[in-house]
């Protein structure tokens, strides 16, 4: 460590010149200093979510460029972009299918770490910031999907309104908030265009940023043994010291080996599958079959089997219970074998996920 | 009565002489009241509409007449009039709904019905005294009670409110059903031969569960008419005494039309009554189709009679190509026979005059109904028809070639909108070309044909355009992939000479 004042030589003339004026030596040291047990397999599932998360602000800001949300020139904007501007396609098709890729991702990471325990003491605070995370990806997707302005994206974005104005006590309000009006107008494009490229963003900027700082100062947690609290004397504190893994080259490595195929998977997605756009939104005719992204399909079809205020409640009660999970989960145990219960219980909730988004597709 | 009891107490009070007097000015003003009673009633009755006034000779067999009382109007149907004025209560539903369950239900029938919530009530079909809980009085024959009314009867009850053009403006509904109903085949069979199997107002509208016209579970909402006309003209046992054929609704149900009204529920296509009519219900005659079909087919009808067939007399009708209950999708096809047909003279002209014949028995396959059923190969009408059948074929191939190019780019998840603008003239340009066929005009379907053929051409090039834009986007994909798979074993082989320089493995 350099003394105060006074810069480290860092052995070329190029690193000299900027260390010398900027003195950032400590602080990259300090950066690249990351404690991942040799046991951990975080599948790199964070990381991915975090390039994803990188596509989509760059091919946002690009789109952004030529997008103007107003209904009467969204649609047509949108249009240009895909069919008139040079390789604007590939842009808006790699920012579909980054949305819907890092949605996945999400979800894989947040299933990783329950799997692994890593929710628990002393990683409260990750697993809380991750699930707001999630939440704010969907909001991103629920956002966007009415960008286009097609009919799709008009009649999934008012029976989506809809579900959420039906909350008990605060729906009016909420309804209100998200429209702008009773129903879906000018207003409303205004407010999730606003929301999508401004409040989400800096929401999740900020979320982002304190679950990174908090896994940077924890490090990974280790899926065989439990993090000692202090005070206590249990096997891991007689235990020999614990394997690392160095997270720089390693593991940096290893994410951009990562990073580089998701990219690769996104450009085939791109390529093969690009993004569409339906005819342009009519409120005066609505679709045979209005269906949301498949990531609400299984609210949408619970909805469809169970009394309203049940479908509404039990998603909410869902997110609360799993946001607050490390405060309810009280077992210690990381290991799944150790913890049958909350395994089953991850599994079946799963189980109906997964059946009532494959029911609402074909139904 | 409550009326009259103060008026008797106050008479125990007075002289003889005087109750006397006071008992002669009740029965002379009873009298009075009496006989303006049956004068009005006498009034609405000859006010009424009679149906003799349209009767004429009505075709088809005599049927036995089953009512007591074969008249339309007989002088002992209650009027709504007199209902009007006495029952301002109606005790009929509250009895009869104790009666049984099925009086029951027909007293909520009449509740839920279109007149139980105007106020049309049980008196006004079947007469009697509403306001009396008392059997005897309020089922008295005295006061009009009919019991169930008879087949004849009931069409003149419907029509007396029907007809009544200061009772239906309120409603804003039409007058003249009796009229026209006494125009009708069922009609004129019910009033001439005196057959009361015939449709009468209740077989299509109901009796006690009368509902709106426009209510989509009546049984005369346009989505239902066709069955409900079936409901009689499909059943073989009740076709026979007059030698209808009852295969009309499956015919229909198979035709664009039948396709389109029950598998689409689209309503702008036509019922059995939009060409038969509902209470004027008759088949139009043959000189009448082209008006009838016309009605909706405005714009053919203009270009018909534009046409050599239109001028003549006995020239093909609409039915003649297309038929009348199982009209199908018109298309190339129908131009002519796959193997040529065998003429003689005979087959369209009269042997005695040489006039032109029209059978129609030769049009009653759909297969038979093409251009060379008449036009004999060797002719120049038919080169004309050759001409107009290969310009019309290429066009359609042309569009259907665009169409399929352009879902193939579509499939691609390419954006085709300015191939689909000029596919969608390309259509319109065809659907012209091919109403234009009514005209028997070569230049006029020729040009028309081809101005269809030019806009799929167009419509070709965008969709090929954008496949082109496919392929291309998938070869440079291939190489972007190969690429960035390069990247991934560079960066693969860079971590394994770091293990190895380290000396450990992952």
């Amino acid at each position: 460590m350099a003394a105060a004042g006074r810069a480290e030589g860092t052995g070329s003339r190029v690193g000299d010149f900027f260390e010398t004026r900027l003195r950032i030596g400590p602080l990259l040291s300090a950066l690249v200093h990351v404690r991942i047990p040799i046991e951990a397999r975080p599948y790199y599932l964070g990381g991915i979510t975090l390039f994803l998360f990188g596509v989509q602000v760059v091919t946002g800001t690009l789109l952004a460029l030529y997008y103007q949300p107003t209904p009467d020139a969204a649609y047509d904007s949108v249009k240009y972009i895909t069919s008139v501007v040079e390789f604007g396609w590939l842009i808006r098709s790699v920012h579909h299918w980054g949305a819907n890729l890092m949605i996945i991702c999400v979800v894989l990471h947040l299933l990783r770490v329950f799997a692994h325990g890593a929710y628990k003491f002393p990683r409260e605070f990750i697993w809380i910031a991750g699930a707001g995370l999630l939440l704010a990806t969907i909001g991103f997707g629920f956002t966007g999907y009415l960008l286009p302005w097609d009919q799709r994206a008009f009649w999934a974005t008012t029976v989506g309104t809809e579900i959420a104005g039906s909350v008990p006590v605060i729906g009016d309000g909420l309804l209100g908030l998200l429209r702008g009006g009773a129903d879906v107008t000018a207003a409303t494009l205004s407010r999730f265009f606003g929301m999508h490229v401004l409040v989400l963003p800096l929401g999740l900027g900020a979320l982002l940023l304190a679950h990174l700082v908090i896994v940077h100062q924890l490090g990974l947690a280790n899926p065989k043994r439990p993090e000692p609290r202090p005070g206590t004397f249990g096997a891991s504190a007689t235990a020999a010291p614990e394997k690392l893994r160095p997270f720089w080259p390693d593991y940096v490595l290893d994410e951009v080996i990562a990073w580089a195929v998701m990219l690769a998977i996104l450009v085939i997605l791109a390529s093969v599958f690009p993004a569409g756009l339906e005819d342009k939104a009519d409120p005066l005719i609505t679709p045979q079959h209005v269906k949301p992204e498949w990531y609400f399909l299984s609210v949408y079809q619970l909805l469809k089997l169970v009394p309203r205020i049940v479908g509404i409640m039990a998603p909410i009660v869902a997110i609360g219970a799993l946001v607050f999970l490390p405060f309810l989960d009280r077992n210690p145990a990381v290991t799944p074998r150790k913890r049958p219960i909350a395994i089953l219980v991850a599994l079946a909730a799963i189980a109906v996920m997964v059946g009532l988004t494959v029911w609402g597709q074909y139904s | 009565m409550n009326d009259r009891m103060p008026l008797l107490a106050r008479a125990r009070g007075l002289t003889r002489q005087a109750r006397l007097g006071f008992l002669m000015a009740i029965l002379c003003a009873s009298g009075l009241a009496i006989a303006q009673g049956s004068a009005a009633k006498g009034a609405a009755q000859g006010a009424a509409p009679s149906p003799g006034l349209v009767a004429e000779s009505s075709p088809g067999p005599s049927a036995p007449a089953a009512d007591a009382s074969p008249s339309v109007l007989p002088s002992s149907a209650p009027s709504p009039d007199e209902s009007e004025t006495a029952a301002p209560t109606n005790a009929c539903a509250a009895c009869h709904k104790a009666i049984s369950a099925p009086q029951r239900a027909i007293a909520e029938q009449w509740e839920a019905s279109i007149h139980g919530k105007n106020g049309v009530g049980c008196a006004d079909c079947h007469g009697g005294d509403p306001t009396s809980d008392e059997i005897g009085v309020a089922m008295d024959p005295a006061k009009g009670f009919i019991g169930k009314p008879t087949r004849s009867q009931t069409v003149a009850l419907c029509g007396t409110c029907h007809s009544d053009v200061n009772r239906m403006r309120q409603y804003q509904i039409p007058t003249d059903q009796l009229v026209k109903y006494q125009a009708s085949v069922h009609g004129q069979r019910l009033i001439n031969s005196k057959d009361v199997r015939v449709a009468i107002c209740i077989d299509c509208h109901g009796s006690h569960d009368v509902k709106k016209a426009s209510d989509p579970t009546a049984a005369v909402y346009p989505l239902n008419v066709p069955k409900l006309c079936a409901s009689c003209h499909a059943d073989a046992a009740k076709m026979k005494p007059y030698g209808i054929p009852t295969n009309q609704y499956a015919l229909y149900a198979a035709s664009v039309h039948g396709k389109a009204l029950l598998a689409t529920q689209d309503l702008r296509a036509p019922t059995c009554a939009s060409c038969h009519g509902s209470h004027d219900a008759k088949p139009p005659k043959s000189t009448e189709v082209v008006q009838v079909c016309g009605k909706c087919h405005t714009a053919t009808q203009a270009l018909y009679e534009q046409s050599k067939h239109a001028r003549l007399d006995v020239g093909p009708k609409c039915w003649t190509c297309h038929g009348n209950h199982d009209v199908a999708q018109p298309d190339e096809s129908r131009f002519f026979h796959p193997e040529d047909v065998i003429f003689d003279c005979a087959t369209c002209h009269n042997p005695a005059d040489q006039t032109l014949i029209l059978n129609a028995d030769r049009f009653a396959k759909d297969a038979d109904r093409r251009c060379d059923t008449c036009h004999h190969s060797a002719s120049q009408i038919y080169a004309q028809a050759q001409g107009i059948h290969d310009a019309l074929d290429q066009a359609n191939q042309a569009f259907l070639g665009a169409q399929a190019r352009i879902a193939e780019a579509a499939g691609a998840g390419m954006i085709v909108s300015d191939a689909d603008v000029e596919l969608s003239e390309a259509r319109t340009n065809l659907i012209q070309a091919r109403a234009a066929v009514h005209t028997t005009k070569l230049t006029v379907v020729a040009k028309l044909a081809a101005a269809a053929e030019s806009k799929a051409a167009a419509a070709r090039k965008f969709a090929d355009a954008r496949l082109n834009e496919s392929t291309f986007r998938r070869e440079a994909m291939v190489v972007v992939v190969a690429i960035i798979f390069v990247n991934v074993v560079l960066l693969y082989l860079m971590r394994r000479r770091i293990e190895r320089g380290r000396g450990t493995e992952p």
